[in-house]
This record gives structure tokens, C-alpha cells and sequence, in this order.
């Protein structure tokens, strides 16, 4: 990644965004590395940025499900339950083709922009992890369940769901 | 001819609740029975003879058994009907139910090196013209009534083999939310064959086993000779997701009925999956009632005091 | 063995076609298909060219195709659930039945994930040995694409089915090395984590290397088929036109994205295994047509077998798996920051995003990226505008994995 794009996204991220979390990540100025924790707001700007600069492969979305742990010695209050989606870029034409990803946290009925305005190859991965993790993804043109039957109920990769749930007649 | 039919009323039949127009004599009940009872021995009381899925086995036709109720015509029909197994046996029109890995295999069967055409199997890709289904790969709740819809629509007589463990148990995904565990659940299975995945030559030894499995069916000496269906290759301690195989007496009364349903309602989108208008009761836990492995098993010692 | 470390490619000279205009995937037609202007087809779940259960809905104009909806899940095993119930030796097993035509790269990108978590190295030789038989891998699983693909086009009377018994034929063979290898025609179980499992048994080579010259003899007539025969010349050229822009967007990589002209391939750009030691070709189309996506397949077929002698005449001596404490057959333990991963599969880039447990012996959440997700994608934006018997074709030249789809 060069120092220039670095330079864009710090003052992106710099930018107080429009309406702040309720509960703002701990540090979102860190460096400017694989990984980093972006605010929801600046997801989308991020992601133009990003294109803009020749990261014009889709790669992957990738969404968990972290629910909120019990307090324990080591930790007497735990986070609260959220959702972590990491989003994943490449640019196929600068040398060494790389790879950059970064990772939204979300409260539990929070939304994150889709960005299959900007990537069509979106729109397949962030209906899956609607369909399995359940998180909401704003201005997705047709977010319907992909993988399992349209009249399923939950989503099975949330940790709360069991792996052996029973589906009538069928299992 | 007359021992093969299953009741239209109920999963499982004993064999004295046979249709009447083809009623097998007392001494044949007797004998019958006691193969049945033979078979649960020897398969630990889950394959019944007679205990067939309505809807997914029957070759009970009235017109047929009228026919045959004619004294002296039946020798003929029953030439003709050896004709029609050794015909049939030896120029098997497969559909190929290939979802995933196994499919794969079964491609590889029909290929250059193995070559299905080798014993007059052909592979069509319509359920219409075909009577043997082999169902290769996994089968989630998503394909399942598709797979019932299009063995239903396969003409009578036909067959079904199991390739691979996905379609025998659900292999190692059996636990998992989306996936059948087995399609014996939802569709009388008649050769198992083992394997992830089976090799071609073993898909091979399948079909040969079918061959010889529909020589004897027709005239009734495969469920004489006490091997009424296919041991399913399976160890006892598999957890089975709270669904019974097809055939089995314990099996829940409305869910073959749920099944048919819910595959018959398929549409473009929307809930299809459930057979959601009718309410089919209680399809996972055993009937209150003794099961009828048990209420068989009484009879059977009743018989033989008197 | 070259010592040129400088890899090239190659964009071979062939005609740029226009690709049509963007069509809008999602248009409301609801009105007129009840109106009973237009008829909706459904191609699908069960259906043979479809190369597994995946449905279309198709709404057509006549003979012309208006719109495209595609519905996977049909074989949705819920891969990425069980995984995170396993521990991490267990986990290469079932990734190969994700990608059932090239288990091997499924299994090495996993594998690849865990060692950058750890910061394990993997001894050359163990590297070496994966990248030959990704490289075999490569060519049995564009076997079958080549094969497949023409019987959808050809069927009995053009010449289809002769392709698809001859590279069954074909495939066989690398099968066969494998199974000599590691005891399974496929499923192999053969990486993990720190190297490999099985090492190259004695003699094995000289089969592999009569078997590579067997089917580059033989690719001659599979290369003939895609120039000469006038049948499949006709259905392919020009159809399905895919512009470069909009496969980038789609996120289009592997053949599908080299055959619209996205001169992007992993193995030179991004070296893993023992490619920084190679030189590779890589072919680049850009026409972006059906006919370019069996061209690019049947190049990449010749590439790979060269690269497979090149890598048998010089397999390093050395152990095959590193030796570190925490490696054994039960006991992998992997802690670190989340990462992802990412191989060139012979479908385009298959990537692995793991986040490993706190206590380091499981995954907590595993997510996949499969290269034929987004070619099955497709369809929506390719199939409007195309005649009926056109979808076959199209549908044919993008070579899906259901059981990668749909995982
Ligand atoms: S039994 Fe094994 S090879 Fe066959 S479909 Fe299941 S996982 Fe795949």
C-alpha cells in the first residue's frame, strides 16, 4: 500500500463521522494496517477510497458473531455482544497484488452500508451472511435469504443457534 | 405377487391387514410371518417386510390383481413378469440424483474407464423414462422434496441406490442443520453402497446386487428368504436426528404424509419446504401406543400358542 | 530448471470484442409476467448442464432472456459451521469435499492460513511437493471443465461426448498418481498443518512423467476442438461476452477473470509455495466469450504440465513437514491475530479468513471465499440479452463447484 493511499485513508478516518456510534471502537486512528477496526460510517467512503485507488477486485465479506461472554476475574465486564464484518479488497495490478482487509464492529440491531454500488460481486456474499449470521447490510437492492430455504428461521452461524437444530419433515 | 402389496391405511401392516382382493391363505400369513419376524431378528427389528411407505412403493393396482384372480392366468402373468425382471435387471435406465462428490464418481463410472454401458445401463437425465434412481451426494432439506418430487414422478416399477455415505446417513454432516441424515428418511432405499466416495467398481457391484435383488423380488422369494431390504451400513451408535428410516415400525405415522406434501407444494419461491397448510402432528417422537414391531412380535406369539 | 526468478506473461493477440451493454439485475417484471407477456422458465436445481443443483429462474421474451435469478443453497452443508466444532486437525478432511474437483488446493489453503497465524515455515521440500500436485491438480480439474463443457455444447452429434470420455480418460491417469500417493482417488487428506503428509513414494515420478506426456500429446485434439469444430465454433464465439470491468467488479479471478482480459494470477503476483522459483506463463484473453474460457483452460492445461516436469526433475531433498512442538496429528495449536489467505485454485482465488479460538485448538469463525461463488454470480448479469439455448453454453464455460457455492 502506498505512503499516499495511507495519507487518504488516515484523513478519511480522521473525519468525525455523521452520526458517531454509540460505542465507538477504542482507537480508531491506529495505523493503517491489515485488520484495522473502522467506524460504520466511514465503511462505505472507505471502500470508494479504496476502489478509487486500484483495489478493484471483490474479495470476500466475511461476518461473526461475538455474543457477550460471563464475567470472570479476568474480565468482570465483558464487551457486549456485537458482530464483527471484515471486508476484503485486492488490486490486482500493483506489484505484489495485494490484499487489504478491515473489520467493522456492530452492535447487535446496527446496520452496515452495502457496497454492491460499488462491487456487483458483492451482492451474492453479503445475502449469505445475512442469510447466516444475520447482520443487516443498508441499500442492498435484494437482500433475501441465499443458502437456506426463504422460510428458515434464525441464522445458524450465530453462536446461539445449535448445530443440530431439527427441521420438520425433512431432518 | 400377493405378498409385496402394502396397505394404503397404514405405514406399517402386519401381515393379516393385506388388501383383500389378493388375501394370501392362512398357511402363507403363517410362513410369512415368520420370515418377518426372521428379519427383524437378523436386521435388529428394523426392516419389515411389508412395512413399505405409502406413496413410495406400490404396485398394487386393482385392474391388475382382477386380471390375475382368473384361474390359470396368473402362470402366464408370472412368465410374463420374469420376462419383464430379466428385461429390466439387464437394461437399467438410470437417473442420476448427483448433487456433490459422489456425482462425481458416478461420472467417472459412466466414463471411459468403468463404463456403466457395459451391463445396458443407460443414464438419462429425465425421471420419466428411467427406473433406477442413484442418488449420489449429499441431500440438505433445500433438495430433499425435489428429490421426492422426482422419484414420485418416476414410473413404477422402480429402484433406488444409496451411493455413498452422504445419501446412506448423512456422513459426517449428519448433525449439522441443513442436511438429511439419509435419504432411506424419505425414499425406500434398495442397495446401499459404502463408501466417500464409493469407487466406480464398487457403484458397479451395486448394480449387480440390484440385478439380482429385482430377479428375486418379483415373485416374492426376496422376502421369503428373510433378507426383506438392504442391511444399512451403519453402526448403532450414529445419533439420527430424530428421524426413522422408511420401514420402520417405530417410525412417526404422519411423516411420509408431511413428506409427500411438502414436496408436492413446490413452487418458485415462498415456504415450501414444510408442508405448511396441513398439520401432520407430532413427526419426530414415537407414537404413545406400543410400536408396532412389538404388537407384531405379540401376534406373532399368539399364532404360534394356538 | 530455469534460474530466470523474472516471470512473464503472455497476451496472446485475438480479438477484443465489445462486451454488451450492463443490464440491470434486479428489474421488476413482476407486472408483465403476470400479464403473461413474458413466461418464466425454471432451469433447475436438477437439470445436467447445470454441474450440480444450482436453479435459475429465468424470464423470458420469447426466445430471448430478459432476466436471470439465481438460487444456490441447494447443497448448503453448512461447512463452515461444522468447522468451528472441530479441532484444527480435523478440518482438512472435510475441506476437501468443499471444491470436490481440486480437493488438493482446498486443502493447502487452509493449511496456508494456519502456518501464517503460527509463523510456521514449511521445510522447501514439503513446499515443493505441494506445488506439484496443486500443478496436477490444476490439470485434472480443467480436464473435467474441458469435458463437461463440451458435452453441454456438443452433445452426441457435435463431438461432445468423444470430449468428455477422452478427458475422463485423461483424468484418470493423475488420479491414479495420487491414489499411489495417498491412497484415495480423491479426498485426499494429504497437507497439513506445517507440510505434508505423504512423502513421494520411489518410482513415482517416472509415472506421473509418462502420464504428463500422454495427455500433452492428447491436448492437441482438445485444442483442435475448440478451433475447428464448427458446431462448438458456433455456439461459442462471441456468446456470453464478458467485459473486464465488470468481472473485476464481480470479483471475477482464475480463468474466468484471464479469459476478460484481468492479466492478475496469483502464483506470479503474489508467490506462494515454490512459484518464486518458477517461471510462469500466464495466458491472458480478451475476449472474454465462452470460447475464450475454453481456450484460457485448454493454455493453461499446456502451462501447468510444464510446470509439473519442470518441478518433478528437481524435487529438493529434506524433511517434508517442519518440526515444531506444537505439531502433531491431534494437537495443532494456533493463536494469533485473524488472517487471510489466498491461493490461485484452478477456479480463480480461493482465500481462507480464519479467526482462531483463544485457547488456539479451534476455529472461531472460518470463512471461506470460493472462487465459483462468484462465477455462478454471473449469471445475472450475463444470461439477459442471451437466446435460451445460449444459457447452456454460458453456463458450461463457467465450470462451477456446487459444493464450493454453496459450502
Ligand atoms: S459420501 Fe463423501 S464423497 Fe460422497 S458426497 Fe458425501 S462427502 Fe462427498
Amino acid at each position: 500500500m502506498s505512503p499516499e493511499l495511507e495519507a487518504e485513508i488516515a484523513a478519511l478516518l480522521a473525519d468525525p463521522p455523521a452520526d458517531p456510534p454509540a460505542d465507538p471502537p477504542a482507537d480508531p486512528l491506529q495505523v493503517i494496517a491489515e485488520g484495522m477496526i473502522v467506524p460504520a460510517a466511514h465503511h462505505h467512503a472507505l471502500a470508494t477510497l479504496l476502489k478509487a485507488h486500484g483495489y478493484g477486485l471483490y474479495v470476500t465479506v466475511a461476518a461473526s458473531h461475538w455474543p457477550q461472554e460471563k464475567a470472570s476475574r479476568k474480565e468482570p465486564n465483558p464487551p457486549p455482544e456485537r458482530f464483527e464484518v471484515a471486508t476484503v479488497l485486492r488490486n490486482p495490478t500493483a506489484p505484489g497484488a495485494p490484499a487489504f482487509w478491515w473489520s467493522v464492529h456492530l452492535a447487535p440491531a446496527e446496520a452496515i452500508d452495502s457496497i454492491v454500488d460499488l462491487f456487483a460481486g458483492a451482492d451474492w456474499q453479503e445475502r449469505e451472511q445475512w442469510d447466516l449470521v444475520g447482520v443487516v447490510f443498508a441499500n442492498h437492492p435484494n437482500l433475501k435469504r441465499l443458502m437456506l430455504p426463504e422460510d428458515w428461521q434464525g441464522h445458524p452461524l450465530r453462536k446461539d443457534y445449535a448445530i443440530d437444530t431439527p427441521h420438520a419433515p425433512w431432518r | 405377487m400377493a405378498v409385496t402389496q402394502d396397505d394404503p391405511q397404514t405405514d406399517a401392516v402386519t401381515p393379516d391387514a393385506a388388501p383383500t382382493d389378493a388375501a394370501p391363505t392362512d398357511a402363507e400369513a403363517a410362513s410369512f410371518a415368520e420370515a418377518q419376524a426372521l428379519a427383524s431378528a437378523v436386521l435388529g427389528g428394523v426392516a419389515a417386510p411389508t412395512a413399505l411407505d405409502r406413496d413410495s412403493r406400490s404396485y398394487s393396482n386393482p385392474l391388475l390383481d382382477k386380471v390375475i384372480s382368473v384361474p390359470g392366468l396368473d402362470v402366464a402373468v408370472a412368465t410374463v413378469e420374469r420376462l419383464l425382471d430379466w428385461a429390466s435387471s439387464n437394461s437399467f435406465f438410470i437417473f442420476p440424483m448427483a448433487t456433490s462428490c459422489c456425482g462425481i464418481e458416478f461420472m467417472a463410472a459412466a466414463a471411459s474407464r468403468v463404463d456403466l454401458d457395459r451391463m445396458g445401463a443407460i443414464i438419462r437425465p429425465t425421471p420419466r423414462q428411467c427406473d433406477v434412481m442413484v442418488v449420489a451426494g449429499t441431500i440438505t432439506v433445500k433438495m430433499a422434496p425435489r428429490v421426492r418430487k422426482l422419484w414420485d414422478q418416476m414410473p413404477e416399477p422402480k429402484w433406488c441406490v444409496a451411493m455413498g455415505s452422504c445419501a446412506i446417513s448423512g456422513d459426517f454432516y449428519r448433525d449439522i442443520y441443513s442436511v438429511v441424515p439419509g435419504v432411506d428418511t424419505f425414499i425406500p432405499v434398495d442397495v446401499y453402497v459404502p463408501g466417500c466416495p464409493p469407487n466406480p467398481e464398487e457403484l458397479m457391484k451395486g448394480l449387480k446386487r440390484l440385478q439380482v435383488k429385482i430377479g428375486m423380488q418379483r415373485d416374492g422369494t426376496w422376502q421369503r428368504s428373510g433378507m426383506p431390504a438392504e442391511a444399512r451400513p451403519e453402526t448403532k451408535s450414529l445419533k439420527l436426528g430424530g428421524l426413522l428410516r422408511i420401514g420402520d415400525p417405530d417410525r412417526a405415522a404422519g411423516l411420509s404424509d408431511a413428506q409427500r406434501d411438502a414436496s408436492r407444494s413446490l413452487g418458485f419461491d415462498g415456504a415450501e419446504h414444510r408442508g405448511a397448510d396441513e398439520d401432520h402432528g407430532n413427526l419426530f417422537d414415537p407414537p404413545e401406543s406400543p410400536p408396532a414391531s412389538q404388537a407384531a412380535a405379540a401376534e406373532l406369539e399368539a399364532t404360534h400358542e394356538s | 530448471m530455469s534460474t530466470d526468478h523474472a516471470s512473464t506473461h503472455v497476451v496472446t493477440p485475438w480479438t477484443a470484442l465489445t462486451p454488451p451493454p450492463r443490464v440491470d439485475p434486479y428489474v421488476d417484471l413482476s407486472e408483465f409476467e403476470a400479464d403473461g407477456d413474458l413466461m418464466v422458465l425454471n432451469l433447475g436445481p436438477q437439470h445436467p448442464s447445470t454441474h450440480g443443483v444450482f436453479r435459475i429462474k429465468l424470464v423470458l421474451d420469447g426466445e430471448v432472456i430478459v432476466k436471470a435469478v439465481g438460487y444456490p443453497g441447494y447443497l448448503h452443508r453448512g461447512v463452515e459451521k461444522l468447522c468451528e466444532k472441530l479441532t484444527f486437525a480435523n478440518i482438512t478432511p472435510i475441506l476437501d469435499k468443499n471444491d470436490y474437483l481440486a480437493p488438493m488446493t482446498s486443502e493447502q489453503c487452509f493449511n496456508m492460513a494456519l502456518e501464517k497465524i503460527a509463523g510456521v515455515e514449511v521445510p522447501r521440500r514439503g513446499r515443493w511437493i505441494r506445488t506439484l500436485l496443486a500443478e496436477l491438480q490444476r490439470i485434472a480439474s480443467h480436464l473435467i471443465a474441458i469435458g463437461t463443457f463440451a458435452m453441454d455444447i456438443g452433445g452426441a452429434i457435435g463431438g461432445g461426448t468423444n470430449l468428455f470420455m477422452w478427458t475422463f480418460r485423461e483424468r484418470e491417469l493423475i488420479l491414479n498418481a495420487f491414489e499411489e500417493l495417498t491412497g484415495s482417488r480423491f479426498h485426499y487428506n494429504t497437507s497439513c498443518f506445517g507440510g505434508q503428509r505423504h512423502d513421494l513414494p520411489a518410482g513415482w515420478d517416472l509415472g506421473v512423467i509418462k502420464a504428463l506426456d500422454q495427455i500433452e500429446r492428447r491436448m492437441v485434439e482438445y485444442a483442435d476442438f475448440g478451433t475447428a469444430n464448427p458446431i462448438f465454433v458456433n455456439r461459442c464465439r462471441g456468446i456470453g461476452v464478458l467485459g473486464r470491468d465488470l468481472a473485476l467488479e464481480l470479483g471475477l479471478s482464475g480463468p474466468l477473470g484471464r479469459a476478460s482480459g484481468i492479466d492478475h494470477d496469483l502464483r506470479r503476483d503474489a508467490p506462494y509455495h515454490c512459484y518464486d522459483e518458477l517461471q510462469i506463463n500466464v495466458p491472458v484473453l480478451t475476449a472474454g466469450d465462452c470460447e475464450a474460457r475454453y481456450d484460457i483452460r485448454v493454455q493453461e492445461v499446456r502451462e501447468s504440465i510444464r510446470l509439473s516436469r519442470q518441478l518433478l526433475a528437481g524435487v529438493p531433498e529434506g524433511p517434508i513437514c517442519s518440526e515444531k512442538p506444537n505439531i502433531g496429528p491431534t494437537s495443532v495449536r494456533v493463536k494469533g491475530a485473524p488472517a487471510y489467505v489466498a491461493i490461485e485454485g484452478p477456479r480463480g482465488e480461493l482465500g481462507t479468513f480464519l479467526i482462531p479460538t483463544d485457547k488456539g485448538t479451534q476455529p472461531y469463525r472460518m470463512k471461506i471465499r470460493p472462487p465459483s461463488l462468484h462465477a455462478v454470480a454471473v449469471v445475472e448479469h450475463l444470461l439477459p440479452g442471451n437466446n435460451l439455448s445460449d444459457a447452456v453454453a454460458i453456463l458450461g464455460s463457467l465450470d462451477p463447484i456446487m459444493g464450493e457455492v454453496d459450502r
